[in-house]
């Protein structure tokens, strides 16, 4: 199974440096997990050491595809990627315009699959089974067959600490590209938020007024207000039986 | 019968004297596995110098020991080489035989004094063979004594002076298989043979001529990344090892140890002995690291990290330099953590803790905290402190260090600018353009680190001129000062106590006259500026300048314990039973002064962390400016 991995350098919050992105990290430690012959792609015009990290952190060598900087990377891997059966890549690029679209056009452009924001990747049957990431902790399973296309999750895996020797023992091999020209960026303010609308302008006393005590007898409610306990009990219990919310 | 004990004697000199060369040769081929070293064989011509003078500054700061080491030692080389001219060149002189009777009389009584104090050896002393060895040196000088006491008497003693021939002949093969067989089978007396080759080739021979503190750098470009086997080691090292007597003053030294981090300077040594002789030596009989096994399984062609030592061992060390200042053997522990560390961080990116965060701070940011370099000189926007230009000049450059980050420290700061101000001193900054000086990447193995941010500073200082550099960070101190001429860059770097010492005894500070006696307090000597610089006056005369009496701790000056932050500990952050830098208030809380000066932003740090009560923590300049005009 040949498996790539793309990274982009990402931009360090503070000094503005370029340093290895999370989310790219994790993809690279998480395709080091998984078995088969492992490739690390980059495309863009980054200089050496900007992709330098990668190298100290797990990557043995990288192939970068040099483009212009005002170029659209998505043929250019397109094309190189071909019989690639994994492309693992981080959900969002550490810095610059990346627009966290890559992934979606990669496996259109591959008519692979695609998991979006994965935490983990193994095999069931024959086919691939993905841990996805969702808000607030929540994990679902999806499963897709080769190719794929898996955008990972920054908490999927930890890549080894960074070591000299391997930066001094990686190679990042270059190869001439040529890419499609990018869209010009368009720069929009955000929209705002549209407020939500309540479907009725009633005040919440009004409506619980409504509900016991309409004009209307089969919408409205019954006030229940002699009798016992059991006696009361048991209007309610007519109630739901008679709408069927209970059944005994 | 004379004429047939000589002979015996000649033959069992002659046996001895093959054995050890044997045993020698043996151990030389351990030492071999070694990287060679540019070593100077002049070193043996400044062995005796070295044996008698510079051991002799630290064995004797326990003078019993030194004293029955003298006689023992001092007796027993005597009668070795006595025996050498009376039996081995078969001179059979009786003037040399009763030279012989009082030589072997001074090595019993030594033995003897040995013998005594190992009844109630200290824990941080090692068992197993080195508990008998007095008892076998004694059966040696009794030998001596009793074989050249018969020679001299001649042959009329008889029946009864034969049988104690036989006696002293025996006595002297038992007590002298342990001085003949010691280097080649690693026993105890293996530590004479390698300690005196260990003086004539110590690793860091300018030692010998003054203080030597400083890391030694690495050749990257050469691949050289730390050790990561024993082959790694250069064959010094190997031999150093091998001259280590156990007598625990390291382990009784080291804050790591004490705190329970699972580090004993003595068990790191012999494990490099288990290590290099592949666990064929006798198995050690001391302390283990805490909380580990004491026993090793050494797996040769493997890893020493991971085999006979584990990292969690090597990330302890504070690089305190106390086991290093107490060694009377003049082992380098701390290189040996160092290197050992370099191929943990260079080869394997393996940093555990923080460690490995602040490593990537000062790879991202050249800051160990991950601060923008703009934001180190805020404190002083008010101080109308000068920010340095390149081809500007001043006289004075104020490097602040990582402390400036530290809301605590620039306390201090803005008052040593205050004092610098008061004293008329001309002294400017070097604003964003300043980096971190590379002490923590260094000690925690990442010389590659090192290396780029020391070019890069030495770089920028380049571009500025200035007569003196002050800091008031002993580690920035050190760096600068000791381990930054070896990549190129020499610069007069003054630690700031240094300075106010100066400007104290000039009387350039204008201080107040009325001033009301102040309590006394206790000084906490760092690290990097005491044991490694001999900085242990300044601040304390500066003290004294003020009119302030130290009430030092037990454990000061060159015995002061770390505050625990040194060599990335803080970042690495290895548990134990206690923390460092809590003892070190229990030393403080002991001299009821209440207070400590503190000359180190991170001293400063340790200090304040600790929880409940404590002493106040002040820092030096803080103590001057206070008492300002």
């Amino acid at each position: 199974m040949k498996i790539a991995v793309l990274v982009s350098p990402a931009v360090h919050p503070v000094s503005g440096r370029p340093c290895a992105g999370e989310a790219d990290l994790a993809a690279l430690a998480l395709a080091q997990r998984l078995p088969g012959e492992l490739q690390v792609w980059y495309a863009g015009a980054a200089d050496d050491a900007a992709l330098a990290d990668y190298l100290a952190r797990g990557a043995d060598n990288i192939h970068s595809l040099s483009l212009s900087p005002d170029s659209d990377v998505l043929a250019a891997l397109g094309s190189a990627l071909q019989g690639v059966d994994m492309v693992l890549c981080g959900a969002r690029s550490g810095g610059g315009d990346g627009s966290g679209l890559l992934p979606y056009q990669l496996a259109e452009q591959l008519g692979a699959a695609l998991l979006p924001d994965v935490l983990d990747l193994s095999k069931s049957d024959r086919q691939w089974q993905a841990v996805q990431a969702l808000p607030k902790g929540v994990r679902r399973t999806l499963k897709a067959g080769l190719p794929l296309v898996a955008s990972v999750n920054p908490r999927a895996a930890t890549a080894p600490g960074w070591s000299y020797a391997r930066l001094q023992q990686g190679k990042i091999k270059r190869k001439a590209a040529t890419g499609a020209a990018l869209a010009p960026v368009v720069l929009e303010p955000a929209r705002r938020a549209r407020a939500l609308v309540a479907a009725s302008k009633v005040s919440g006393h009004a409506r619980m007024q409504g509900a016991i005590a309409g004009g209307d007898a089969k919408q409205a409610g019954v006030v229940v207000k002699q009798g016992d306990s059991v006696e009361k009990a048991q209007v309610v219990l007519d109630y739901l039986r008679q709408h069927q919310l209970v059944d005994f | 019968m004379s004429f047939s004990l000589a002979h015996a004697l000649t033959g069992l000199f002659w046996l001895g004297a093959l054995l050890l060369l044997g045993g020698l040769a043996r151990r030389a081929s351990l030492w071999q596995q070694g990287r060679s070293a540019s070593v100077s064989w002049l070193g043996l011509l400044a062995m005796p110098k070295r044996y008698f003078v510079d051991i002799h500054h630290v064995v004797a700061r326990e003078p019993a020991v030194a004293r029955a080491h003298v006689a023992a030692a001092g007796g027993g080389v005597a009668i070795l080489l006595l025996s050498a001219l009376n039996y081995g060149l078969m001179l059979y002189q009786g003037w040399l035989d009763v030279l012989l009777v009082l030589m072997a009389a001074v090595m019993l009584l030594g033995a003897r004094m040995m013998q005594a104090r190992r009844l109630q050896a200290p824990p941080r002393l090692s068992q197993g063979r080195w508990q008998v060895l007095p008892a076998r040196l004694r059966l040696f000088a009794l030998g001596s004594l009793l074989a050249a006491g018969l020679l001299f008497a001649g042959p009329q003693l008889g029946m009864a002076g034969q049988l104690i021939a036989v006696v002293a002949l025996l006595m002297l093969a038992l007590g002298g298989a342990e001085l003949a067989l010691g280097i080649g089978l690693g026993w105890p007396m293996k530590h004479a043979v390698a300690g005196l080759l260990h003086l004539a080739f110590h690793p860091r021979a300018e030692r010998f001529a003054g203080k030597s503190s400083d890391l030694k750098p690495l050749n990257l470009a050469a691949g050289e990344l730390g050790v990561a086997k024993v082959e790694d080691f250069a064959w010094n090292r190997l031999l150093s090892f091998d001259a280590c007597v156990q007598c625990g003053k390291c382990e009784a030294a080291c804050p790591a140890y004490a705190a329970g981090q699972p580090l004993n300077p003595k068990k790191l040594i012999q494990d490099m002995v288990a290590a290099q002789s592949r666990g064929s030596d006798p198995a050690y009989a001391g302390n283990p690291h805490p909380g580990r096994e004491a026993a090793v399984v050494v797996k040769p062609g493997e890893d020493i990290v991971g085999s006979v030592l584990a990292a969690e061992t090597l990330w302890s060390c504070t690089t305190c330099r106390a086991c290093v200042e107490n060694c009377p053997m003049l082992i380098e522990h701390v290189d040996t953590v160092v290197n050992l560390r370099r191929h943990l961080t260079l080869s394997r990116g393996e940093v555990p803790g923080k460690g490995s965060e602040a490593l990537a701070n000062l790879r991202n940011t050249d800051t160990v905290g991950g601060y923008p370099l703009a934001v180190r000189y805020h404190w002083a926007i008010d101080l109308d402190l000068p920010v340095l230009q390149p081809g500007e000049q001043t006289e004075w450059l104020l490097l602040a260090g990582e402390g400036a980050f530290d809301m605590r420290y620039q306390r201090a700061l803005r008052a040593l600018v205050k004092v610098l101000k008061a004293a008329g001193v001309k002294v400017a900054v070097l604003g964003e353009a300043e980096r971190d000086c590379g002490d923590v990447a260094r000690r925690l193995g990442d010389e590659a680190g090192f290396q780029r941010l020391a070019k890069a500073n030495i770089a920028t200082l380049a571009q500025y001129r200035f007569a003196h550099i002050v800091t008031p960070d002993p580690h920035v101190f050190h760096c600068l000062a000791n381990e930054y001429p070896a990549l190129g860059g020499q610069f007069d770097v003054w630690h700031h106590s240094k300075l106010l010492e100066h400007l104290l005894a000039r009387r350039a500070i204008p201080l107040k006259a009325d001033a009301t006696p102040l309590p006394p307090l206790t000084f906490h000597d760092p690290c990097y500026l005491g044991r490694y610089n001999d900085g242990f006056n300044a601040p304390r005369n500066v003290l004294k300048g003020i009119g302030i009496k130290v009430v030092d701790m037990q454990r000061s000056g060159r015995d002061a314990r770390c505050c625990g932050w040194g060599g990335g500990a803080a970042f690495t952050d290895i548990p134990g039973q206690r923390r460092i830098p809590d003892m070190r208030m229990d030393d403080i809380r002991e001299t009821g002064t209440g207070r400590v000066a503190v000359a180190c932003p991170n001293c400063t740090a340790m200090l304040e962390g600790v929880v409940g009560e404590r002493a106040d923590v002040i820092e030096l300049a803080e103590l001057v400016a206070e008492r300002l005009a």
